[in-house]
């Protein structure tokens, strides 16, 4: 019998999920989001002129798979630095553009000046790009840790990477950020930047409020559909057996 | 558009044009058109003939060569005269080159002075009645009159303009594509007009042109891709100081 009084409902017992070791299983599969092509009326020759140009920088120059929330460190040519090198560690905030001209953000607090770097990921002068650790966060744009405490953004420059084996899932880091007193860059409260990995401290009032700016019929929009699953299949199979060569 | 890293790592952006399906068409002497250069038409994309009107038919009948969309004069010397059906490539050029490009802009509809001409307009606010993207005055007292060529609220856009000076930083010559410098008149997949660069600086930039034209059936075998010296090729390592 229940707590509250009412005879309980009868619970089948779960279904067993069998999973078999033996076979090496489904090999993850990462296509580089840069690839797919906007939605648009351009030529598809223009979009795969610039695939056979990235798939051929990255023959020679490995770009490993990364997402938003990843902390990288880069190395870049400087004609003006004593080395002639520049080595930059920070989280990826931001990854943006299509084609060749793909870029990425990376954030990092150094000496407590937060300074964000925009990287692009074809550009000859970038000599390696490291993965130290790889991981995703609940958000695709972490733009909100300019707004959140300094601990968040900082990084050890000289950490060590952390190993992370090919088959197994990318972890996803539930980390909820705590975030400096208002005013922020941008209103994070409001239901359009759809945001979950920030922990608000603000009164209830401040985020119904908030919920005033949301367009629930945005996800009913059926001229905002863009379903890229055949197309990522098509590409998926160009790059992996070009790449494979 | 596409970005283009130079050797020292300067990026560039660059246009690809495409060049479909290009035949020279008919050859008009200069004594018909009683001047110092001779002229070629050229026509460009093929369409289909049952939707154009037919006052062109006879002119792509005799050069044996599908409707075309486009049909455009170049004026040439007598030394670089094509027979009338000769195709076109993009290998016609080279990297290095300086190119016009001409295309009609994309056309904006009926605007306003501002947008047109580029007028500054009225303040905002602060007690002014009606009045806030006009042009104002029109014309002095003295002159009693609005002089011809007043820039005034019109249609905008859609007529021909040229991109004079772009150079040549790419071919392609698998697909016909030349990768152009910088931005060309035009909306995304328009007809363009290139040609050999009319300014004095470019003047004598094509050192060994394919003179006339390149042709295809010739024994000159091209590389798929013809590079400028200084860009950077992906199937090289990265750029060191």
């Amino acid at each position: 019998v229940n707590s509250d009084g009412k005879p309980t409902k009868f619970q089948p017992p779960p279904k067993p999920v069998i999973i078999d070791k033996r076979r090496p299983q489904e090999e993850r599969r990462f296509l580089s989001p840069e690839f797919i092509p906007p939605r648009g009326r351009t030529n598809p020759l223009k979009y795969y002129m610039e695939r056979k140009d990235m798939i051929q920088r990255r023959k020679v120059f490995n770009i490993p798979e990364f997402y938003v929330g990843s902390i990288l460190a880069v190395t870049t040519a400087d004609p003006y630095a004593s080395d002639k090198v520049n080595r930059f560690v920070g989280i990826c905030i931001q990854r943006g553009g299509k084609g060749l001209g793909a870029t990425f953000v990376l954030r990092n607090v150094i000496e407590g000046q937060g300074v964000e770097i925009c990287y692009e990921m074809y550009s000859p002068r970038i000599q390696a790009i490291e993965v130290l650790k790889l991981e995703k966060r609940l958000d695709d744009n972490l733009m909100y840790l300019r707004d959140a405490l300094p601990e968040y953004s900082t990084f050890d420059v000289n950490m060590k990477p952390v190993s992370h084996l090919d088959h197994e899932e990318v972890p996803v880091n539930k980390l909820q950020v705590r975030m400096k007193p208002k005013p922020w860059s941008k209103r994070w409260e409001r239901p359009q930047f759809n945001i979950k990995g920030i922990k608000f401290e603000l009164p209830e009032e401040k985020m119904k409020a908030a919920q005033k700016w949301s367009k629930p019929w945005l996800e009913f929009d059926m001229m905002r559909e863009y379903d890229t699953s055949k197309i990522e299949e098509k590409i998926w199979k160009e790059v992996s057996e070009a790449l494979r060569k | 558009m596409m970005p283009l890293w130079t050797k020292s790592g300067k990026r560039h952006a660059v246009t690809l044009l495409k060049v479909e399906d290009c035949h020279v068409l008919k050859y008009i002497s200069k004594e018909e058109l009683g001047g110092k250069k001779a002229k070629l038409l050229v026509g460009g994309k093929n369409v289909s003939p049952f939707y154009k009107s037919e006052s062109n038919t006879k002119l792509f009948r005799e050069a044996g060569v599908p409707y075309k969309q486009k049909v455009t004069t170049f004026d040439v010397t007598d030394d670089a005269l094509l027979k009338p059906g000769t195709p076109l490539y993009a290998a016609h050029f080279r990297p290095g080159q300086y190119v016009d490009v001409t295309a009609k802009t994309i056309g904006k509809g009926f605007q306003g002075v501002m947008k047109r001409w580029g007028f500054k307009g009225q303040p905002a606010s602060h007690g002014q009645t009606k009045t806030h993207r006009r042009p104002g005055a029109i014309s002095t007292n003295k002159a009693a009159k609005v002089y011809r060529g007043k820039k005034m609220p019109g249609k905008m856009g859609n007529i021909y303009r040229t991109s004079l000076g772009l150079k040549v930083w790419r071919i392609n010559t698998k697909h016909n594509i030349i990768y152009v410098n910088g931005c060309v008149p035009g909306h995304t997949n328009c007809l363009v007009k290139v040609r050999d660069s009319k300014l004095p600086t470019y003047k004598d930039c094509n050192k060994n042109p394919p003179f006339p034209t390149f042709f295809a059936d010739g024994d000159e075998e091209l590389p798929e891709d013809l590079y400028d010296e200084e860009v950077f090729q992906f199937t090289e390592p990265s750029v060191t100081y």
